[in-house]
C-alpha cells in the first residue's frame, strides 16, 4: 500500500540526499577535472570564502526577519479569524492567496511596489510627506535590504503559519472559554491564558516552517536582489557557486551545510516551542 | 567500497538528480513549447528537441522545415538563465538534454573547456565564415568551432534627439568627451534630471556596460592572455569605472538605477523617457522597445550613433547568441540541418523583422550574416537596421580577443557585484578594481 510512497520519496529525497553527502567530499568541477576525494575540503574552501561567509550572515537575518514576523502575523491572523463572522470564508481565502504564488512571481510583484522611480511604496510615502522625494530601497543598506526582501517571502508563507495556528485554535474546547469568562477573564487573558498555550504545537510547527523557508530563500533574493552581496543568501550564492561557477562539489558541500543547520535549528525551535497538548 | 562503485554510484546518483532536475524543468518549458508537430506535413523522420532562449520561429516557418527535410522540431522556448542551469546540469549528470540549444558567446571558453559541445568544423567551412558571419569569431576557440552565431548583436549607443534638441543640441557628439558635456548640457538645462542610464544591478549587463565603456576609453579590460588591463589608474578599464562611478554619484544616473538591470533600464527610464541617452544598449532596441507605442513614451524619438570614442567613433563590442549541438545530442545530422535553417538568410532577416511582425521573433536583435543584414535593410521595416549594419560589419569588435575565458562567468560576477558596491558605496574604485584582479588570479591560477 506505501510501496508507492516509500519509491517516491526514496528517489526523490533521500537518494539525492544521501548522494548529496557524498558529492560533498569530492572535487567536482568540470572546469579542472578530474573529480577526486578532497575530505572537507570543500567546507574549508566555502567557509574561506568571504561571498559565502557574507551571505550566511545575511541568511541569519532573513532567518530572524522571517520566523518573528512569520509566527507574528500568522498567529494574528489567526486569532483575528478564530471566531465565525460573517465573510470570514472570503477573509479565508484572501488571506490565502500569496501563499499559491511562485516565489519568483512575489519578487517580480514586490519590485513595482519597491520600484525607486515609479513605486507604490514611495507614492504612498510620499503622498504621506513621510518622505520628501523617491527613496531607493533596496540596494543601500544590508538591514533595510534584508528587511524588505525577507518581507516578500513573509508575505508569502505567513498564510500557511496562520492556517496552522487556527487550525490548533479550532480544536480548543468552548468550555474553557466559557469557564474563563465565568471567572471575569478579559480577553487578553482568553489569548494569553488559553489560546496560545494550547496552540503552541501548531506555533512551534509554524516557527520551524518559517525558519525552513527563510533559511533557504532565493527567488526573492534573486529577482529584488540579483547577484548584490548587499542582500545575497545562502541560496543564491549556492546556486551561484554551482551553476554560474560550475564547481559543483562547494556547491554540493553548502547546500549540506545549509541542510544541517536547518535540522539543527528547527529541532532547537521544537524543542524551545513545542509543548504536548491533550484534551481529556 | 571499490572506486570504481563509488563512482558508478556518485555518477548513477548525478544522473539522477538531473534526471529529476530535468524532467522538472522541461515540465515547466513545455508550457511555453512551441511544436511543429501539428502542422508537419507527412510522416517525419526523426523529431529533434530545440532549447533557446528566444521564442519560437513561426509555426508556417517551422512546418516549411519539417516538410523539406522531415525533421520535426520540438521547440522549447526558456528564459536565458534558466536555459544556461539546465544545460549545465544536463551536462554534468551526462544526460540528453536537447539537440540543438544555446551557446551564448559569454560561455564558449566554458564550453570548449569542458567539452559539453560537438565541434561544429566537420559541418561548417571555418575559414569561410567570416566573411559571411562577422561576429563568428565569438564562437571560436583555437579553431575549434563550438557553436554558429543565431544572430548578430552588439553594444550601441543610442539617444533621445528630441531631448538633445531641446537642449540646443543638434550635432550628435563623435568623442567621449563631447558626450558627456552634452549629458551635463541636457541635465543643466532641466531637459532631463538624471540624462544617462547605467543598469547597477548587480547582473551581467553591468559587466558589459564596463567593457564596452573601456572600448570608449581606448582599451579592453583583458589581454589576449586573460591577464587584467585594468588595474592602472591610467588605464581605460580603470578610468571607465571611475566615471561610471561618479556618474552615478554625481546624479547623471538616475539614482534607482541601483536596483535596475539592463532591461530595466531600458524600459523603465530610457523608454519613459527618464533618461536621455543609453551609451552601451542592445542593437534593436529601438524597434522592440522604443518605438513601441504601447509601452513607450518616446516613440521616433531615440535614433543609434557611433558610440562616441576618445578620438572618434569606439567599437561596439559584439554580444552575439549561438547554436550548438551538446555532445549528449541524439540526433547529430537533424540538428546540423536545423542549425542551417535557422542560419539562411531569408530566415534570419524574418526572425528580425523584414516581413512584418507575423514572421518576427520576439527580442531577435539582428540577422547574423551579412545577407540576412541586406535583406533586413532594404526591407526597410526595422528602425535604425542600415545604420546598425554599418556598425556590425565596421565597428564590431569581440569583447575578448581570445574569445571568453573559461571561468568568464565567475569573473563577471566579480565585475558587477564589485562595481555595484562602488556605486552603492560600499567600497571605492580601487578596491572594487582590486578585488576584480584577485579573483583573475585566483581563477586563471
Amino acid at each position: 500500500m506505501v510501496a508507492p510512497l516509500v519509491v517516491f520519496i526514496g528517489a526523490l529525497a533521500i537518494y539525492p540526499t544521501v548522494l548529496t553527502i557524498i558529492e560533498a567530499f569530492f572535487h567536482s568541477d568540470p572546469l579542472t577535472p578530474p573529480d577526486h576525494f578532497v575530505g572537507f575540503g570543500n567546507f574549508a574552501a566555502v567557509f574561506a570564502n568571504s561571498q559565502v561567509r557574507h551571505s550566511i550572515e545575511n541568511t541569519g537575518w532573513y532567518a530572524l526577519f522571517g520566523v518573528v514576523l512569520t509566527v507574528a502575523f500568522g498567529t494574528g491572523i489567526a486569532l483575528l479569524l478564530q471566531r465565525p463572522f460573517r465573510g470570514r470564508g472570503v477573509l479565508l481565502a484572501i488571506v490565502i492567496l500569496p501563499w499559491a504564488l511562485p516565489g519568483v512571481v512575489e519578487g517580480v510583484i514586490w519590485s513595482w511596489i519597491y520600484n525607486p522611480t515609479f513605486g507604490v511604496l514611495d507614492s504612498v510615502l510620499k503622498s504621506a510627506h513621510l518622505i520628501g522625494q523617491y527613496q531607493l530601497f533596496i540596494g543601500s543598506h544590508q538591514i533595510e535590504t534584508i528587511l524588505l526582501i525577507a518581507l516578500v517571502q513573509v508575505w508569502q508563507i505567513t498564510p500557511l503559519a496562520a492556517l496552522l495556528v487556527l487550525a490548533a485554535t479550532q480544536s480548543i474546547p468552548d468550555e474553557l472559554y466559557e469557564s474563563a469568562r465565568v471567572d471575569g477573564a478579559t480577553w487578553y487573558q482568553h489569548i494569553t491564558r488559553i489560546t496560545l498555550p494550547l496552540a503552541r504545537p501548531a506555533i512551534a510547527v509554524a516557527t520551524a516552517e518559517a525558519l525552513v523557508m527563510s533559511i533557504n530563500i532565493f527567488d526573492q533574493v534573486y529577482v529584488l536582489n540579483a547577484a548584490a552581496t548587499t542582500g545575497s543568501s545562502l541560496m543564491s550564492q549556492t546556486y551561484f557557486i554551482t551553476f554560474q561557477d560550475l564547481n559543483f562539489g562547494q556547491g554540493y558541500a553548502l547546500s549540506l551545510f545549509a541542510t544541517v543547520a536547518t535540522i539543527l535549528l528547527s529541532l532547537l525551535i521544537l524543542k524551545i516551542v513545542y509543548r504536548k497538548v491533550e484534551y481529556s | 567500497m571499490t572506486k570504481q562503485s563509488q563512482n558508478l554510484l556518485r555518477k548513477a546518483a548525478v544522473s539522477g538528480v538531473a534526471s529529476a532536475l530535468l524532467v522538472a524543468c522541461l515540465t515547466e518549458a513545455s508550457s511555453a513549447a512551441t511544436t511543429s508537430s501539428a502542422t508537419r506535413l507527412g510522416a517525419p523522420d526523426v523529431t529533434i528537441n530545440v532549447a533557446i532562449a528566444y521564442p519560437a520561429p513561426s509555426k508556417a516557418a517551422l512546418a516549411a522545415f519539417t516538410k523539406a527535410t522531415g525533421i520535426s522540431v520540438n521547440y522549447s522556448y526558456i528564459q536565458w538563465d534558466n536555459l544556461q542551469t539546465k544545460i549545465a546540469a544536463a551536462a554534468e549528470a551526462h544526460t540528453y538534454f536537447a539537440d540543438v540549444t544555446d551557446v551564448d558567446w559569454s560561455k564558449v571558453g566554458e564550453y570548449y573547456q569542458t567539452k559539453w559541445f560537438t565541434p561544429l568544423n566537420k559541418y561548417f567551412n571555418v575559414a569561410s565564415l567570416p566573411a559571411q558571419y562577422p561576429q563568428v569569431a565569438s564562437f571560436v576557440r583555437n579553431g575549434e568551432l563550438l557553436a554558429m552565431p543565431s544572430d548578430a548583436s552588439l553594444l550601441v549607443t543610442d539617444v533621445n534627439t528630441k531631448d538633445f534638441a531641446k537642449a540646443g543640441i543638434m550635432k550628435m557628439p563623435t568623442t567621449f568627451a563631447q558626450y558627456q558635456a552634452d549629458l551635463d548640457k541636457i541635465q543643466s538645462q532641466g531637459v532631463v534630471a538624471h540624462p544617462l542610464d547605467i543598469p547597477f544591478a548587480a547582473a551581467e549587463g553591468l559587466s558589459t556596460y564596463w567593457y564596452e565603456m573601456t572600448a570608449a576609453f581606448g582599451g579592453q579590460v583583458l589581454s589576449s592572455s586573460y591577464k587584467p588591463e585594468f588595474t592602472s589608474p591610467s588605464s581605460a578599464g580603470y578610468k571607465a569605472m571611475t566615471w561610471m562611478v561618479a556618474a552615478y554619484k554625481d546624479g547623471l544616473v538616475p539614482k534607482g538605477n541601483l536596483a535596475l538591470d539592463d532591461y530595466q533600464g531600458f524600459s523603465d527610464d530610457q523608454a519613459e523617457n527618464l533618461t536621455a541617452s543609453v551609451f552601451s544598449d542592445y542593437s534593436g532596441d529601438i524597434g522592440t522597445v522604443y518605438d513601441v507605442p504601447s509601452s513607450s513614451k518616446v516613440v521616433h524619438q531615440i535614433e543609434y550613433i557611433p558610440t562616441p570614442g576618445t578620438n572618434g567613433p569606439a567599437p561596439n563590442l559584439a554580444n552575439p547568441d549561438g547554436i550548438g549541438i551538446p555532445v549528449m545530442a541524439k540526433h547529430v545530422t537533424a540538428a546540423v540541418q536545423f542549425i542551417k535553417w535557422y542560419d539562411e538568410s531569408s530566415n534570419q532577416a524574418a526572425f528580425a523583422g523584414a516581413n512584418g511582425a507575423a514572421t518576427s521573433v520576439s527580442g531577435f536583435p539582428l540577422p547574423a550574416n551579412n545577407s540576412g543584414l541586406a535583406l533586413l535593410v532594404s526591407s526597410g521595416k526595422v528602425p535604425g537596421a542600415a545604420e546598425l549594419a554599418i556598425l556590425t560589419k565596421d565597428h564590431s569588435r569581440a569583447i575578448f580577443p581570445a574569445g571568453a575565458p573559461p571561468w568568464y562567468p565567475a569573473f563577471s560576477n566579480a565585475v558587477y557585484t564589485n562595481l555595484h558596491s562602488a556605486a552603492a558605496g560600499q567600497e571605492s574604485v580601487a578596491s572594487a578594481i582590486s578585488n576584480i584582479a584577485s579573483q583573475i588570479a585566483s581563477l586563471a591560477g
